[in-house]
């Protein structure tokens, strides 16, 4: 007989094959979905995530296991009505303009989506145009804005700039994150938070939608 | 007595990672991808000159022909000399097995010698940088050592470049914002030169692209290897990439996938002008799949770079390396061990131009304790990489059968004449354990640091003419600034 403890290892193995088997097996025998996703799926999913930070599992495990997990929802996906989802929050994520560096900001968006939240990832060279745009459409919990260079950090104020303007600011959260970021520079130009790198990331948008 | 018949009995300290076969299907691999994926230009002009010159070019998606390629290794410029900006002495001879090492560009931060307060990079910590690689002997030219914020952002590598050519005379490489920068530091560095001509003739300066890996040549990057190749200044275009992370993880695909960006680069420095100096830069190293850092202290680093001065030897074409820096946030045991790992490493490689002394905390932190640290382990570096030599003289049996068993050696010309040869530390500690606690106890960054406040408060570096130095300030000052993405 399958059982969620299995399906945990199997997430925890990154074994997509495998995951998928048991998520089925568990779904024929009238496990309930809900009870899958959060006992299973994201119970295995948790335990990667504290070995990670310590310095158990590295980033491609991590990724694979996301993978596996993801493979797994998919499957019980159907069952469940859209609103009672699990996702912790909408992250909407890109880097800003000017700027074509982002595999920084892709680790963010993979391992965020490995902790739980739904992830908008928008790529690169993004306006504070795009960015209001997509908040509008998207409606997210979080703004993630990423840069790699001292001058197209700029830009970061200018979306969070315009975001005021659209009376937008009070409906999301923003963060920012790069090589030339600090936390007076978060505060400076007025985000709402600033993480060091992808783990604390996934802290961090946890921590402001507490 | 014996006769010494070829280079093996002479040569002493070698190192290679690849062989000249291995060397080879690297470099074809790299033509093939180069065919068979291309990389993207996001530049029209340089998607212009690359169709004109016969490559495949879709949408921004360039395919280089092999044959191109490999006319522009035949038509790169392979004697590339750097001078002094003062006099235009020709002192840095960037090919062959000669290996030069500076600072490294670019990061944010910096920490400061008398506070050791981290804080971001200023017009004064720039100059502060410069001086101390002024000072010291075995540090051959400057980069920046960080990006001067206390100005407006957009125009900060017109204040870095002043900085640097009022604190130094070696020969120095400048990292600019855009295109925009590079053209105003050329016609400063014109100025310094007296004239274009003098300029190319004696070059002082040594520009700096980088594409974004995998395979994106941003617009900022090809316009600056553009404007290098007109101006036929030396111009270093150095892929960063990562194991794992923006290319395989394996090393062999690491290399393949530097060299498609880098080949890729000098096709388009060639084909804008035929015989421009280039030189293939690398930083390729490990994305730490623990921390996600792009790492400056991994053994991988030393080991990749060294493969690429293989290749570099094997295509002949000079190269940029790396060495000298940590991933450390401090200046300790970790930051001297890898330090000296990649200096020794790279020393004995050969890469010709060597950079990123100095760097700390993964490449986002300067500090000068370490560069004076890496001056010293370089002088050590050197002293490995001269070898031994083994003839009549230094086989020394007539010395040996002269204070026979017993004897005392120091006492022997023999001894004074050859004791040159070993190296004299400045900073390394050799004294005795009561001599050591008398004068403090102190540790080498201790000393170091000492040392470079010392300097900062007493070194003067070859002043600029006054005249020169206004004319400067000049464009300094009437800069303007372009803000990224929006000039298209």
């Amino acid at each position: 007989m399958a059982s969620f403890e299995d399906l945990s290892k199997q997430v925890i193995t990154g074994n997509q094959v495998k995951v998928k088997e048991v998520t089925q097996a568990l779904i024929d025998e009238g496990s309930a979905p809900l009870d899958i996703i959060n006992l299973g799926l994201i119970a295995g999913m948790n335990i990667v995530g504290s070995r990670f930070k310590n310095g158990e599992m590295f980033v491609p495990e991590v990724l694979m296991a996301a993978k596996s997990m993801s493979a797994g929802i998919e499957i019980v996906k159907p069952l469940i009505a859209d609103k009672d989802m699990p996702s912790i929050g909408k992250v909407l994520l890109g880097t800003v303009k000017g700027d074509l560096h982002d595999i920084g900001k892709n680790l963010v968006g993979m391992m965020l989506e490995s902790g739980g939240f739904t992830v908008i990832n928008m790529g690169i060279d993004i306006s504070p145009e795009q960015f209001i745009k997509a908040v509008k459409e998207h409606n997210p919990d979080i703004l993630a804005m990423s840069a790699l260079l001292t001058t197209t950090m700029l830009h970061m104020k200018d979306t969070i700039e315009l975001l005021k303007e659209e009376g937008l600011h009070n409906k999301v959260k923003v963060i920012v994150g790069g090589a030339p970021i600090s936390q007076d520079f978060a505060d400076e130009v007025g985000a709402d938070g600033f993480a060091p790198d992808a783990a604390s990331a996934v802290d961090l948008c946890k921590k402001l939608l507490s | 007595m014996t006769t010494r018949s070829n280079y093996k009995a002479y040569a002493s300290t070698m190192m290679n990672v690849f062989s000249p076969a291995q060397c080879q299907e690297l470099v074809y691999a790299a033509e093939e991808a180069m065919w068979r994926t291309g990389t993207d230009f996001h530049d029209k002009e340089s998607l212009e000159i690359l169709k004109k010159a016969g490559c495949w070019v879709d949408g921004k998606r360039v395919r280089i022909p092999a044959h191109i390629t490999e006319r522009a290794l035949q038509t790169c410029q392979k004697h590339i000399v750097l001078c002094n900006s003062r006099t235009g002495a020709r002192e840095l001879f960037v090919e062959g097995n000669n290996a030069y090492f500076g600072s490294g560009p670019c990061t944010p931060f910096t920490r400061n010698p008398f506070t050791n307060e981290r804080h971001r990079a200023t017009r004064q910590s720039v100059g502060w940088a410069t001086k101390v690689l002024d000072a010291l002997p075995n540090i051959d030219y400057a980069m920046s050592l960080g990006i001067v914020q206390d100005v407006p952002l957009l125009i900060s590598d017109r204040h870095e470049f002043e900085q640097q050519i009022l604190n130094t005379d070696k020969p120095i490489i400048t990292v600019c914002v855009d295109q925009w920068g590079q053209e105003d530091c050329i016609k400063m560095a014109e100025i310094v030169a007296g004239g274009e001509e003098e300029l190319r003739r004696n070059p002082f300066i040594c520009l700096y692209a980088e594409p974004i890996s995998p395979g994106v040549h941003c617009r900022e990057a090809a316009q600056k290897l553009v404007m290098g190749a007109k101006k036929g200044l030396p111009t270093i275009y150095t892929p960063c990439i990562m194991a794992g992370g923006t290319a395989p993880a394996t090393m062999a695909g690491v290399m393949v996938q530097g060299l498609c960006e880098s080949l890729s680069g000098l096709v388009l420095s060639q084909c804008t002008r035929e015989g421009a100096p280039f030189i293939m830069g690398g930083v390729y190293t490990i994305l730490d799949m623990g921390s996600t850092i792009f790492s400056y202290g991994a053994p991988e680093l030393h080991l990749l770079l060294a493969g690429l001065a293989d290749v570099a030897h094997y295509l002949n074409i000079p190269m940029f390396g790396t060495a000298g820096c940590t991933d450390s946030c401090i200046i300790d045991e970790q930051a001297g061990i890898e330090a000296a790992l990649s200096i020794a490493m790279t020393n004995m490689s050969g890469a010709n131009l060597n950079h990123d002394t100095g760097y700390s905390e993964y490449g986002t932190t300067s500090n000068l304790d370490l560069v004076v640290i890496a001056d010293e382990i370089l002088g050590m570096a050197r002293r490995l990489t001269k070898g031994i030599k083994v003839d009549e003289e230094t086989l020394a049996l007539d010395v040996i059968e002269k204070v026979g068993p017993g004897g005392r050696f120091g006492e022997e010309e023999h001894t004074k004449k050859h004791m040159e040869e070993n190296y004299v530390p400045r900073l390394i500690n050799r004294a005795a354990r009561e001599i050591f606690e008398k004068a403090g106890g102190k540790t080498l960054t201790q000393v170091a640091n000492e040392k470079v406040r010392d300097i900062i408060n007493y070194h003067e570096p070859a002043p600029l003419p006054k005249d020169v130095a206004a004319k400067i300030r000049e464009i300094v000052e009437n800069a303007v600034g372009h803000m990224p993405g929006e000039d298209e």
